[in-house]
């Protein structure tokens, strides 16, 4: 059975306007999205800013409310929850924001913000907390001195190790992971996801990695879900998208990743041009005629595109 | 696992890390105006507050008809008033009285203020359109007139209710105050996150969301509470304050509502009317330093 299985997820934000603030259109954020994740396995949702993957991952953890669909965590479903049977799944499920810097409450030291969730789920004595945390704070690669030291006092990267360590504190087994490096900057970011990589194998994590950069996302995902417009246009495993886009879209976003190899640049020049080409002559045979995109359809057994039924 | 010296690493942390306490009391050694009316104003608190160690209360309400109006002398450090009472007794009973009545007026209306405000700020959305139209209400009621009416009405008041009735009218302001800073708080993702790690809302608001609009409260109160002691003594002075029989800086000044009195009597009502301007400004001053200490780019020191 699959950990997370979200089903047709819609978050709509109301617009509200004229005299008596009613409800004049909605904005959909997130329109319609499905996708499943295995035990064990990275899932990213990528896409321009703005596309709803970061709606989505909030909407998963219940901090923007779920206008349709099902997220279903274990099988149960959590959009129709109310708080407090909520609470017992929250600690399975846990988040890594995307900002180091205001993420961490800066009143209050690590030890502090590494132990609330213990001190919200389990009942220890402050020597037992104390030791959990030393252990943790090891664990992610910070000196266990720096306890009583302060947010201000770390620099960014290490402030996102103390986010990642506050989310494993309760060994969950969802972890979303909402731009966790895109803060920091190139030569932390792959010490950081290279450290989330090794503790997915240890503490048997399950990712949701939402990022806009594409690169990052080849390196740490199994499988890829590129959203656009609050909607899914291909999704597949990770050789399945890079090497073999399917959708406009698609092909656009992968052909815009720089190319190191001075050789070819001009081969990806002319792919460009001919991409542009395409996007321009060819648009309305992947939308529909409100611009919406199709619903998915798979194309091989791991492989789904977003394209009009019976072909283009 | 390492062996850890939790104690002086805890020192240590401290070193680096000054609490908001010593931030304000660095910013007041460096600012000799606020260093200077520190130290007055602790002067008077102190006198004012041990003044029942050597001064008879009854006895100085003791009506003595014998002393009336009698100018200052060595008996009477600062003469006597229309009953024959030593004001100089009285001076120091009134500004115990007036300034416990600003204080807990300050802090009763802070608490309530804090409380309105942070529920309004870290909730949003209906919540707090909610209590913001009551507050919008309540702001444009006259309150210096509804005070009076209950002063009217309420019968045999005391210190207690006078305070309460001052409280209930002074906390609009600071749940406004709170509520804006809170909504600007509530969208940053540390608050985000105790959501998501399981922490119920009210330890949000209370021990995530508050320390960061901490100094914002302090320095209000420091500010408020010159105007709360301004406030009673006003109130007195009008005749809808402290009953006659408490002495307060308010009583005293009210005696100069008679002209024979502003112009022959002065020992009764100026020294009053300049402890209460000296209070005030010592506050003041010392609430403009502690501003500063909230904020680390106004900083002096």
């Amino acid at each position: 059975m699959s950990l997370l299985n979200v089903k047709d997820l819609k978050v709509h934000f109301p617009i509200r306007g004229g005299f008596f603030r009613s409800v004049v259109d909605q904005v959909r954020a997130v329109d319609g999205v499905s996708f499943e994740l295995e035990p064990g396995e990275t899932y990213g949702l990528v896409g321009e800013s703005g596309c709803g993957k970061t709606t989505t991952g909030r909407a998963i953890i219940g901090l923007n409310k779920v206008t349709g669909g099902e997220v279903l965590f274990n099988g149960e479903n959590l959009a129709t929850m109310n708080a407090h049977e909520r609470k017992k799944h929250m600690r399975d499920i846990q988040m890594i924001f995307q900002d180091p810097y205001s993420s961490l409450n800066g009143r209050k030291n690590v030890l502090n913000i590494i132990a609330e969730p213990l001190r919200n789920f389990e009942r220890l004595s402050p020597k037992e907390e104390l030791s959990r945390v030393q252990n943790m704070i090891e664990r992610v690669g910070l000196n266990p001195e720096s306890i009583y030291k302060y947010p201000h006092q770390f620099s960014g990267g290490q402030r996102q190790r103390i986010g990642i360590a506050r989310a494993l504190m309760l060994n969950p087994k969802l972890i979303i992971a909402d731009e966790p490096v895109s803060a920091l900057d190139v030569s932390v970011q792959a010490q950081v996801l290279n450290f989330m990589q090794e503790i997915q194998k240890d503490f048997g994590l399950t990712y949701l990695f939402i990022s806009h950069d594409l690169g990052v996302i080849k390196h740490i995902c199994d499988r890829i879900g590129i959203m656009y417009k609050g909607r899914f246009v291909e999704e597949g495993t990770a050789e399945d998208v890079y090497m073999d886009p399917q959708h406009l879209y698609t092909k656009r976003l992968i052909s815009a990743i720089p190319e190191m190899d001075p050789a070819k640049k001009f081969e990806k020049m002319e792919m460009r041009k001919e991409i542009n080409a395409a996007y321009r002559t060819e648009y309305d045979s992947y939308f529909d005629k409100d611009g919406r995109m199709f619903d998915l359809k798979p194309i091989s057994p791991t492989h789904s595109v977003a394209i009009q039924q019976g072909g283009m | 696992m390492v062996t850890i010296d939790d104690k002086k690493l805890i020192a240590d942390e401290k070193v680096n890390n000054p609490s908001f306490a010593k931030t304000i009391w660095r910013e007041i050694k460096h600012d000799k105006m606020a260093l200077i009316s520190l130290v007055l104003l602790l002067a008077l608190l102190i006198t004012a507050y041990s003044s029942p160690l050597f001064i008879d209360q009854e006895q100085l309400q003791r009506v003595n008809f014998l002393e009336t109006w009698e100018a200052p002398s060595s008996e009477h450090l600062l003469g006597t008033d229309d009953g024959g009472r030593d004001v100089f007794g009285q001076l120091l009973i009134g500004t115990r009285n007036s300034f416990t009545i600003g204080l807990s007026v300050t802090l009763i209306a802070g608490l309530f203020g804090l409380t309105v405000g942070l529920i309004s700020g870290f909730f949003g959305g209906w919540v707090d359109n909610v209590i913001m139209r009551i507050i919008d209400f309540l702001m444009v009621l006259p309150n210096l007139m509804f005070i009076i009416v209950f002063v009217v009405i309420v019968p045999n008041y005391s210190i207690f209710s006078f305070v309460l009735i001052m409280s209930a009218f002074a906390w609009f302001g600071k749940a406004r105050l709170i509520r804006s800073k809170g909504l600007a708080e509530r969208e940053l993702d540390y608050i985000n996150a105790s959501k998501t790690l399981g922490t119920p809302n009210w330890k949000i608001m209370f021990f995530e969301m508050f320390p960061n609009l901490s100094s914002l409260v302090i320095v209000n109160m420091t500010l408020s509470l010159a105007g709360n002691i301004g406030l009673e003594t006003g109130l007195t002075f009008l005749g809808f304050g402290l009953p006659a029989s408490t002495p307060s800086l308010g009583t005293l000044i009210a005696f100069a509502t008679n002209p024979d009195i502003v112009q022959n009597k002065s020992w009764v009502w100026l020294p009053a009317a300049l402890l209460i301007l000296v209070m005030m400004l010592c506050i003041n001053y010392i609430g403009q330093a502690v501003k500063r200490a909230s904020d680390a780019r106004q900083r002096l020191a």
